[in-house]
């Protein structure tokens, strides 16, 4: 069975009462309509939370910006303009829906909602802590490639329906970009799943551990590279800076969201900004740790046993600890995201496709297959215990 | 319960997509729709526990398939205008209410014929049990990597032909000079 929200709730006393009370008042197993709330009720936080966060994206992206420039930045809504990214989305709402006269009406109204659709059901397997997790599908980080990948057709789409040059030219460069870089982003997961052992997010991560040295991306000099050939293409996919040729203002105004105004736009926005707290996420959990707490903390088997707690109770303060530890990580990169746009001019067409082709991709199977190798000669270890075992080793002789 | 409801979304989505694909006159509305399809199969192999063969299918046709397909409509101007410049229709009708009388009669009987045949495999079948949430991957891996070594190994020959004959297709010519 995977492993889900619902199956680490239902080890509380709580849910137990709750599913014989109902099942007894309804006259059947309720366990199956209990599950469906509790999926209802924590997508909706999760969509609730991420929009949140993809909004403070936005606020995030133009004070850090501000600071990297010298500027102030929005402050004028709220403490230290911390509510712009509610005026802004207020804004969008009330803005006039315009669509132009010779667009394709229907895929014009898809194309949006396919992009944001295809980040939200990612994070359906996005780890947030060990129980806090929507669902630990056994192909889970299969099934977030494919999912992201909708939101490839949706910029396609976009730039089509719009009917205009500037469009095209953005939902094609869009498309090539994110079909292009999904190859060695891809790859150098694989090699991961090839440390780990599994498909699922909860693989992943437990083949980890809460220190430094246990993380995959210091397993092994091959894993290193890999974890940079992965946020390069992680950048590229998401259309970010250095790589946002798809929106390359100076060249195609807006790229494919040239013609869409209101809030049609802004789920474009959204959907961007969200796919980059996914990507980021996902990053933290392949190669920096996940969830992890160190000196196993996240499970809370010490609260009980040290200061005499309920189990659950424990249980639930490891996972809060875990929520923290993976959005710390998750936010730090997401900010390194920010710090690069603002940092790094943009790539020609050309030179994004040699990046991709000629460098990235042979990069990212030369670290697959290194990893095999690894994998072979040294049995699994990572390089810091191979030290340890040597220095031991070392320290007997004398 | 869950089960079930996932199977008939699944199963309507399937069948809305593949009948709006033939009914759609816009070659890129038909490509949205296979795609709506092509979710509900995956839908359908994640119901009956094939959770690999879901994601593969997600991969492989919302990731690659569809995108090519929409970059050829694009590129072949597959939803211009439908009459030539004589005033005649290019995409001629597949028939007339004649013709599609017929077909549907053909259709109900050989449908018949077909359930007569099919009767006795589902009745042999009636307890089938889908293995609950068998994980496949490890299973898949194993055999792709053991028995199936062979067909594994034709198949990666055959990517790597696409992909050289991608780039012979696509480098600049080279000038012949004698």
């Amino acid at each position: 069975m995977n492993s889900t929200v619902v199956s680490y709730l239902s080890q509380s006393n709580e849910f137990q009462n709750i599913h014989a009370w109902l099942s007894k008042a309804l006259g059947f197993d309720a366990s199956s309509l209990m599950a469906f709330v509790i999926f209802a009720i924590v997508a909706l936080i999760i969509v609730g939370v991420m929009a949140t966060i993809g909004g403070a994206g936005t606020y995030a992206e133009r004070k850090i910006s501000a600071d990297l420039q010298a500027r102030v930045g929005p402050n004028r809504v709220g403490p230290f303009g911390l509510l712009q990214f509610l005026a802004d989305g207020v804004k969008m709402i009330l803005k006039e829906d315009i669509i132009t006269t010779n667009a394709d009406k229907f895929v014009f109204n898809l194309a949006p909602v396919m992009c944001l659709v295809g980040v939200f059901a990612t994070l359906a397997v996005v780890p947030y802590s060990s129980g806090f997790i929507l669902a630990d599908l056994n192909v889970g980080i299969f099934y977030l490639v494919g999912m992201a990948s909708l939101v490839g057709v949706g910029v396609f789409l976009g730039g089509y329906a719009s009917n205009s040059k500037w469009s095209l030219l953005g939902g094609m460069r869009g498309a090539s970009q994110i079909i292009s870089y999904e190859i060695p982003a891809t790859i150098t997961i694989i090699s991961i799943v090839l440390l780990a052992g599994g498909l699922s997010m909860k693989t992943l991560i437990g083949a980890q551990g809460g220190g430094m040295q246990d993380w995959f991306i210091l397993h092994n000099p091959f894993a290193f590279i890999g974890f940079f050939v992965y946020f390069i293409s992680a950048l590229a996919e998401t259309n970010r800076a250095p790589f946002d040729l798809p929106e390359a203002e100076s060249e195609l105004v807006s790229g494919y969201h040239t013609e869409y105004t209101g809030m049609k736009f802004g789920l474009f926005a959204l959907a961007e900004y969200i796919e980059v707290f996914v990507v980021c996420g996902v990053a933290v959990a392949l190669f920096l740790g996940g969830y992890n707490v160190p000196f196993d903390l996240g499970t809370g088997a010490l609260f009980s046993k040290s200061l005499g707690l309920d189990s659950m109770l424990s249980q639930n303060i490891g996972q809060l600890l875990q929520l923290g530890a993976f959005f710390t990580k998750t936010l730090a990169l997401y900010y390194v995201v920010i710090w690069v746009r603002w940092t790094l001019p943009r790539l020609r067409v050309d030179q994004l496709m040699t990046l991709c082709w000629k460098y990235l991709t042979p990069i990212a199977i030369f670290n697959l297959l290194g990893c095999a190798v690894w994998m072979y000669a040294f049995d699994g270890k990572s390089i810091f215990a191979l030290i340890m075992a040597a220095t031991a080793g070392g320290g007997a002789h004398h | 319960m869950f089960a079930n409801t996932l199977f008939l979304l699944s199963a309507v989505l399937t069948l809305a997509g593949a009948v709006l694909v033939v009914y759609s006159q816009n070659l890129m509305h038909a490509c949205i729709y296979l795609l709506a399809s092509l979710f509900g199969v995956a839908g359908l192999y994640a119901c009956i526990g094939a959770d690999f063969l879901a994601a593969t299918q997600l991969v492989v046709y919302a990731g690659g398939v569809i995108i090519l397909m929409l970059f050829a409509i694009m590129l072949t101007g597959g939803t211009g205008n439908r009459t030539n410049k004589y005033g005649l229709e290019k995409i001629p009708a597949m028939g007339n209410k004649k013709t599609f009388m017929i077909a549907a009669f053909a259709a109900i009987v050989s449908a018949l014929i077909v359930i007569k045949v099919t009767i006795p495999v589902f009745q042999n079948n009636k307890n089938l049990i889908v293995a609950a949430n068998a994980p496949t991957v490890e299973r898949i891996g194993t055999l792709l990597a053991t028995d199936h070594i062979l067909a594994f190994e034709i198949s990666s020959v055959m990517l790597l032909g696409a992909l050289i004959g991608a780039a012979v297709i696509s480098r600049p010519r080279k000038e012949i000079h004698d």
